[in-house]
Parts: C-alpha cells; sequence; structure tokens
C-alpha cells in the first residue's frame, strides 16, 4: 500500500514535468520558416475579420505548445493555424515552442 | 468620380478604425485585476508558463480571444468564465490596458528566421 502510494506520489510529481518537456530550440529555429510569412512581419493583419496576428516571439513555452496541439486536434478554429497545427508532429511543437519561446528582443 | 472616391474613403477610414483598439487602457487597468493572478501585474505571466503573456500583445488580437472565449468558439473553462462577465467595452479596455503595458516580452519573428 505505501509502494502503491508512493508511486503515485512519484507519477504525480513526474507528470507535470513531463509534459513541459522542452523540445531542441536549433531544430525549432529551421521549423519556423513558415510562421515567418505572417507571424514575421510587424504589424501584419489576418484578413477577415481583421486583425493583427499575435506576436509569438517570446512568448511562454507551455501555452505555445497547448495553442499549437488545440490547432492540430481542431479545438481552435483558425484555418490557416489548423492547416499548420495538422501538418505538425508532437515534436515538432516542442521544437517550435521551444526556439519561440527563447526569443528575445 | 467624386461620388466614388467619397465611400471608398470612408471604408478606409472605417476599416483602419477597426484594426485598432477602441478601448480605454485607464479604464481596463481597474478591469485587470482579476486577470493579474495568472498573467501577473506586469502582464508578463512569468509564475507558469502555462499562461500567455499579455503585455505587448496587439489589442485587436487580445479582444479577439476574449470574444471567442465568451462566445465558447475558443474552449477553456477559466478563461470562459472570465469572458462570460464582460461587456463589449470591457473586453476593448482590458485589449487596449495589456495592450499598453511596458516592459513587453512579446516580438514579431522579423529578425529570428534562418536564413531571412
Amino acid at each position: 500500500m505505501t509502494r502503491a502510494l508512493l508511486l503515485v506520489t512519484a507519477l504525480s510529481i513526474a507528470l507535470p514535468a513531463a509534459a513541459a518537456e522542452k523540445g531542441n530550440a536549433e531544430e525549432g529555429k529551421l521549423k519556423v520558416y513558415t510562421c515567418a510569412g505572417c507571424h514575421g512581419i510587424p504589424g501584419w493583419k489576418n484578413a477577415y475579420p481583421n486583425y493583427h496576428v499575435p506576436k509569438i516571439g517570446g512568448q511562454n513555452y507551455d501555452y505555445l505548445v497547448a495553442a499549437l496541439t488545440e490547432y492540430k486536434k481542431g479545438e481552435r478554429s483558425h484555418p490557416t493555424m489548423r492547416a499548420q497545427g495538422e501538418s505538425l508532429s508532437e515534436q515538432d511543437i516542442r521544437d517550435i515552442a521551444t526556439y519561440l519561446s527563447s526569443i528575445t528582443q | 468620380m467624386k461620388r466614388l472616391i467619397a465611400p471608398l474613403a470612408l471604408a478606409a477610414l472605417m476599416t483602419a478604425g477597426s484594426a485598432f483598439a477602441k478601448g480605454d487602457a485607464e479604464a481596463g487597468k481597474t478591469k485587470a485585476v482579476p486577470c493579474q493572478a495568472c498573467h501577473a501585474a506586469d502582464g508578463n505571466a512569468g509564475i507558469d508558463p502555462q499562461y500567455p503573456r499579455l503585455a505587448g500583445q496587439y489589442a485587436d488580437y487580445l479582444a479577439k480571444a476574449l470574444h471567442e472565449y465568451k462566445s465558447d468558439e475558443r474552449k477553456n473553462p477559466i478563461m470562459k468564465g472570465f469572458a462570460t462577465t464582460l461587456s463589449d467595452a470591457d473586453i476593448d479596455d482590458l485589449a487596449a490596458y495589456f495592450s499598453s503595458l511596458p516592459g513587453s516580452k512579446l516580438t514579431d519573428l522579423h529578425g529570428h528566421i534562418e536564413g531571412e
């Protein structure tokens, strides 16, 4: 029983850490090439509806992973980003998020 | 010709207007207290990386996100709870406030792409 409890405790500590596991920033830097078309132009706007494409350089890692995963799974509706998300593996997403979150102004 | 120009100029003005924040950043500041628990007082969400940094983000994008949370187009139970209580004016004010915060760590990818 104690052993089982210990295992459960160990797992519950290990799981959040695993969720935040970082990717490879160097790989990510190569994989963000496509992103620059919209996110690389200061002040670039999305068409219909018309709003600025968000700044993603320097954004938090876990949030970026969650956002890309939501697009990949179709849980966020932006058509272009869904298409991008669907083309990415989980490793791609971790690499991209690692690079983007490492960017400083 | 003049008849054609007037509607075009009006359309251009309206388009430009809708792209920028309509909100009042000062009013947004007083409404932003609940946001600070997760997104931090400086809007940089330095406490927990699962929450996005908001400081310096484009106001119209922030407003769009809040509207999407409110309408459930973007599903997030925590943000839904907050966004439901916000009027359109509240959303504009909050978006203007967070967008105006100094010390932003966010940037466009210009200059950060390999082979650029």
